[in-house]
Parts: C-alpha cells; sequence; structure tokens
C-alpha cells in the first residue's frame, strides 16, 4: 500500500528538519517546502494527501497558504500547526488547527484523524462537529 | 448650611463699629423688610394688649426662620417704659433686635414664641426683690425657657444672698442702676454671643447628624457621647443602642498598626488617621477610612471621629489592580508562548526522534527519555498559558454531558489508580454554544486537582443541573466538581485564582485555575468554590455556571452512578 504524503510548511529549517522524520516515522511520506509559494509549486506538480502548513512565514501565510491550495484541490485537508496563541482569523480553509506545543505524538494523532475522516467522507467533506471532536483530543 | 466661625465673625464686627455697621446692613437687605422693621420700630406694647399680640404674632413669623447668621432678640421686660426706652437706646449700637414687653405676660408670650438670646428684667424700686424673681422664676418655669439667661436691672444693689442663691439657676447676672451703658452692653454682649454660641453648636450638631460621614464622639474613657445618622446608616447600630457605651466593645476595630500605638500617636498629634477594619451590628467586616481628633479644649480627652466607609472603593481598587495585572501576564504569556512553541516543538520532535533512535544505548537512552519529560512539563505549561487557543472560530452547541464524560474518560486511569470512587448526578443535560477544547480544559483542571488532592483515594461527585444564579438571576447550567480530598486551607483560598499560584510546587503550574477562570468568563459564567469540614473530612467543591444553556435532554431525577 502507498504511503500517504503530507507536504510539511514551515519557514524554519531545523523545524522542518525534525518534523520532517517524525511524520516519516508515523508512516507518512513527507514532502517539504520552506515558504508558501514554495508548496504551490509542489501541490501543482505531484499528489499530497494532507497539507501540514505553518502559520506565521514571511510572504504568504499558512491560512493564505490554505485558501490558495483549496482552490487547487478543494478535497484537499489542510491543518495548520502553530505556536501563535489566538486562532487565525481567516480559517475557514483549514480544516484544522494544532498548537505545536501539543507535541510530536498528538501532531501524529492529529494528522491521522484528518486523513482517516477525510478518507471517509472524501469529496463530501467531513461533518463540521465531527471535526471538533477530532481535534480536541486532550493530552 | 451655615459655615462654622459665623459668630467670631459677628463678634470681631462689634469691635469695630463702622464694620459692624456696613454688615448689620447687608443683614437687613437679606433679611428684607420685616426685620429692618423690627430693629427701628421695636416691638413697643405699652398697654395696649391687642395691639401687642399682633405684634407678636407678626414677629414670630419672621424669628422662627432666623438662622445663626442673624441677629439675636433682646428682651427687655419692666413697667418703667421710659427706663426700657433708655435700655433700648443703649443697646441700639449692639445692632441685635430688641424688643419690649411692658409685663411678664407679653414677656412670656414673646418667650415661647421667639428665641431670646438674653432678657433684661428691669425691677423697680415699688417692686421687691421677691416679686421680680417670682415672675422670673415663672416665667423660666416653662421647660424651653429653662436656657434663657436674665439679667435683672435693680434700683438698690443686691443684699441679700440667699436670693440669689434661689435663683440662681434662672437668674444669671445682676446690675444695679444707674445702668452705665457700656456694663449693659458688655452684659449682653456676653450672653447674645453664649446664645450664638449655642446656636451655633445646635446647627454644627444637626449639620454633623446630616453628615454622610459616621461621626462618633467618645469621652476619655470610651464611652460614646455621640453617635450621628451616619454612624447608624454606616455600623446598624442605632444612636440610642450605643450612647454610654464603650465604642471598642460595640465595633470591633482592627487598626492598621497595633492598637497600644493608636493612643500615643492620637494624644501626641491630637489627631490619628487610617483605614480600620471594622464589624458592624450584622457582623460583617467593612474597611472604615477614619480620623480621630482629640479634643482638647475640654481636657476630658474626648475624642472626635469621623469615618466613611471604603470597602467598596478597595474592593473596586482591588480588582482594578487584578485585572490590569491579569491582563499584563496574558499579554506576556502570548508572546512568551509564541516565542517558545516553535524552539519546544523542534526541540520535543528531535528529543522523540533521540529517543527511538537505534543507535542510542543505555545510560544516553534513560537521559533521552528525563529530557523529554522535562520538555513534556515545559509543554504543559506553556499549553496552560495556551489555555485560550481555540480550534475553531465558530461555537457549536456542546453537551455538557458529554464534555465531563470525555473528561472523565481521559482520567478515568488516574482516578482508578488513586481508588477514587466517581459519583455522576446528571440531573439534566445542557448543551451551551462554545468550543469543547476549552470547557474540557476546564473540567480537566477540576477533575485533575480533586484527583491530586485524593492520594489515599475518596469520593469524587459531579452533578449536573439546571440553575439560576445567585448574583446576575441568569439561567443556565451548573456543573459541581467536589471531592472529599486534603481540603483548601483558609490562608490559600483568597489566591487560588491567582496566576501560577499553587498549592503543588512539584507538579503545578499554578495555571489551571487561572486558566480555567478565565475561560468561564468569556462564558459570562462563574467558577467558585467551598471548602467545608465535615466531621473527620473535608469536602471541596468547585461550582462552574455558565448562563444561557438550553436544557437538551431532561434525564430522570434518579442520579446515574458510575
Amino acid at each position: 500500500m502507498n504511503k500517504e504524503v503530507i507536504l510539511c510548511v514551515d519557514d524554519e529549517e531545523t523545524s522542518l528538519f525534525l518534523r520532517k522524520p517524525v511524520l516519516e516515522q508515523a508512516g507518512y511520506e513527507v514532502v517539504t517546502a520552506a515558504s508558501a509559494t514554495q508548496a504551490l509549486e509542489v501541490l501543482s506538480s505531484r499528489k499530497i494527501d494532507l497539507l501540514l502548513t505553518d502559520y506565521l512565514m514571511p510572504g504568504q501565510t499558512g491560512t493564505e497558504l490554505a485558501r490558495a491550495a483549496k482552490n487547487m484541490f478543494p478535497e484537499l485537508p489542510v491543518i495548520i500547526l502553530s505556536g501563535v496563541t489566538e486562532l487565525p482569523p481567516d480559517m475557514e480553509h483549514v480544516d484544522l488547527f494544532v498548537s505545536k506545543v501539543e507535541g510530536p505524538q498528538s501532531m501524529c494523532e492529529k494528522v491521522a484523524a484528518v486523513l482517516s475522516a477525510n478518507r471517509k467522507e472524501s469529496g463530501t467533506g467531513w461533518k463540521r462537529e465531527n471535526r471538533h471532536r477530532r481535534g480536541q483530543r486532550l493530552t | 448650611m451655615n459655615p462654622p466661625g459665623t459668630c467670631r465673625c459677628r463678634t470681631r464686627n462689634r469691635s469695630n463699629n463702622r464694620e459692624f455697621r456696613s454688615e448689620s446692613l447687608r443683614t437687613d437687605n437679606l433679611l428684607g423688610k420685616s426685620a429692618v422693621v423690627a430693629r427701628h420700630k421695636p416691638w413697643l406694647p405699652v398697654g395696649e394688649e391687642g395691639s401687642a399680640g399682633e405684634s407678636l404674632t407678626t414677629y414670630d413669623k419672621e424669628a422662627k426662620t432666623m438662622n445663626a447668621n442673624e441677629k439675636v432678640n433682646i428682651l427687655i421686660v419692666g413697667k418703667r417704659t421710659a427706663r426700657l426706652a433708655s435700655y433700648e437706646v443703649m443697646l441700639r449700637e449692639l445692632g441685635e433686635n430688641v424688643i419690649l414687653a411692658s409685663s411678664t405676660e407679653e414677656a412670656l408670650r414673646c418667650l415661647l414664641q421667639t428665641d431670646v438670646a438674653v432678657m433684661l428684667f428691669d425691677v423697680d424700686r415699688f417692686q421687691s426683690e421677691r416679686d421680680a424673681f417670682d415672675a422670673a422664676n415663672a416665667i423660666l418655669q416653662h421647660s424651653n425657657l429653662q436656657k434663657t439667661p436674665i439679667i435683672f436691672v435693680l434700683d438698690a444693689p443686691l443684699t441679700d444672698l440667699s436670693e440669689y442663691k434661689e435663683y440662681r439657676r434662672g437668674a444669671v447676672d445682676f446690675i444695679s442702676t444707674p445702668v452705665l451703658p457700656e456694663l449693659l452692653r458688655n452684659k449682653v454682649t456676653i450672653f447674645a454671643d453664649l446664645h450664638c454660641k449655642a446656636r451655633q453648636l445646635e446647627t454644627l450638631t444637626r449639620d454633623l447628624d446630616l453628615l454622610s460621614e459616621a461621626v462618633i464622639v467618645s469621652d476619655g474613657d470610651g464611652y460614646i457621647e455621640f453617635w450621628n445618622s451616619g454612624a447608624e446608616a454606616l455600623y446598624g447600630w442605632r444612636c440610642e443602642e450605643v450612647l454610654g457605651k464603650k465604642l471598642d466593645q460595640v465595633l470591633p476595630t482592627t487598626f492598621p498598626e497595633p492598637s497600644e500605638q493608636v493612643l500615643p500617636a492620637l494624644t501626641s498629634a491630637g489627631q490619628w488617621e487610617g483605614t480600620v477594619r471594622r464589624q458592624n451590628k450584622g457582623g460583617q467586616e467593612i474597611s472604615v477610612a477614619i480620623r480621630k481628633v482629640l479634643q482638647r479644649s475640654d481636657g476630658t480627652g474626648a475624642v472626635l471621629e469621623m469615618g466613611h466607609d471604603i470597602s467598596a472603593q478597595l474592593q473596586a481598587e482591588a480588582a482594578l489592580r487584578q485585572s490590569e495585572r491579569l491582563a499584563a501576564i496574558g499579554r506576556l504569556a502570548a508572546v512568551i508562548a509564541h516565542e517558545i512553541n516553535n524552539p519546544l516543538e523542534a526541540i520535543a520532535n528531535a528529543l522523540f526522534l533521540v529517543r527511538s533512535h537505534p543507535s542510542l544505548k543505555g545510560e544516553a537512552q534513560r537521559f533521552a527519555r528525563l529530557a523529554e519529560e522535562e520538555v513534556a512539563r515545559i509543554q504543559h505549561i506553556t499549553q496552560q498559558m495556551l489555555g485560550f487557543y481555540r480550534e475553531s472560530r465558530t461555537p457549536i452547541s456542546v453537551s455538557m454531558r458529554t464534555i465531563v464524560d470525555d473528561v472523565l474518560d481521559l482520567q478515568g486511569r488516574r482516578l482508578q489508580i488513586n481508588r477514587i470512587l466517581v459519583e455522576k448526578e446528571y440531573r439534566d443535560d445542557m448543551v451551551v454554544i462554545g468550543f469543547p477544547a476549552e470547557l474540557k480544559q476546564v473540567f480537566l483542571n477540576l477533575i485533575g486537582n480533586a484527583t491530586q488532592a485524593m492520594p489515599q483515594g475518596g469520593r469524587l461527585r459531579i452533578s449536573i443541573r439546571e440553575s439560576t444564579d445567585h448574583a446576575s438571576s441568569l439561567r443556565g447550567v451548573r456543573v459541581s466538581v467536589c471531592d472529599t480530598g486534603s481540603g483548601i486551607q483558609p490562608q490559600d483560598a483568597k489566591r487560588l485564582f491567582e496566576p501560577f499560584f499553587t498549592t503543588k510546587p512539584n507538579n503545578g503550574t499554578g495555571l489551571g485555575l487561572w486558566v480555567s477562570k478565565g475561560i468561564i468568563e468569556k462564558y459570562q459564567g462563574t467558577l467558585r468554590f467551598r471548602s467545608l469540614r465535615l466531621y473527620d473530612q473535608h469536602v471541596t467543591c468547585f461550582s462552574v455556571f455558565i448562563p444561557g444553556a438550553a436544557v437538551a435532554h431532561p434525564l430522570a431525577r434518579d442520579a446515574v452512578c458510575a
């Protein structure tokens, strides 16, 4: 079975370098991009199953990237992974907000949850309530 | 309200005639025409009873409306019209109202209807001293007039001292003919001043009583002599309940400094100012800003105290300070959290990778695990600070029952390990519109605290019911989390919701309750607690109230126990 592919976007090289193997250990193939522009290039060049992006980046923010990505692939699930305390204002194209502070295990669990929900209800999008539930696993 | 010192002003004016005149003219203008008439056309009812009565009535209307700024009334009584007129001329210089009465009846009527400062009683040579005294006595018998001083004008020097003694109570002074104008004026002035002072005192007393300030006068031994309506309002005790009682017994007082230091300070400086804590009649503690002034003049050591309630002000100030502090901490926390979270994620990921790295052996593996555990602690702290993050911008309807059950599921193992019996009492299933994550965090904190308070096991009761908030009278949902753990120490109670306050220095961040309260307050709700000692165990209840909740599915009243 083919591994699901995650596009991981962050402007910090170290963060990206360390997050990649964590996701790989969880059984995903990981492609990285250092900016929104780069990420959009990757998206147009190959099949991506999930977009996991930082929020605050030079150039476009994570939510702006989410909007652009959803324009190209409306069914592509997008997770914002951020260290900010307040939820960004333009979250309408984002499936889940995950705090960086939750740790590697929680991050992998949430990625899995979003992917599985997307598989189950592919095409129609999953219910908002479910999305909240799943996002809520407190560790 | 009359400014104090009006009478002093009058006395000064008297010594300076020119100034005094202008003052009296001004007063006349203020008083209006009739007062001027009363002065220049003194009431002279020689033998005419009818007209005298009329004049009296007319005068009365003026007199009753007089205040301390106005002229005082001097009543001259006697049968010898010429004499009375001569006294009137002598006294005119004083600028007071002079009233003449030709009989004791008229004098009595005048005294009853006007406020007379001093009465000049002319005793003619055909009238015995005895008769004059009897007449004066008859006048003074009337209880209202007891205080009116009388100066007897005697043709012969006073011979019988026993007579003097007998009437000492009412007849205050004597003057012999021939009357020296200066002497008469001096004597009358003394009484007029006295009267004026008395009137001023009355006004002051009345003003004191009207003051919203609580004014208390106590004598040298601390017994209450005066208690105004402000004191009644502030302390709840009625004047008649406390007069003659000891002040410190009526009002248990805590001074900001040892009370033994207050008295010396009061004695040496003549006054003491500060904020004290006092118990009112209802037993409620209030903060009162007081000023105690030692009444030196009377030498008794009497103390006048003025105070006003600043409890509400102190509370408001404390609340403001607290909220400013919290807002500042909140801003700081957000900035720090963001700056820390990025590297923290990288560290956590790195340690996660290191720990599971195949090349890591033995001791190094242990070090990596320890490092990961410590990082988890930092994550926990910043997550507490980040407690306000929401997974969505749109609130959704959340079942309180589901929230609490989810948290109990998460805590299930810990509850089991600690041998904690969970009792659920879900009377109503309530739905609130909100964010599940933050609501869960509240109950995770409350249930987590309860669990930690019961290391030796115990009971955890969680109830959900529809309720009305006391303070706001709003309907809503109340969730109570009660434990039989170690309880809350009284000294900790006040600081419980402060950030970084913890009773668990080894594994508490001191943020749980602070964050929880913040979350609940965003819902316009309240988070309160009560800690009781029942028999040999403590019962601690945290109660969350969120208004505006809708009842989703009312359940049977029977408790659902797990």
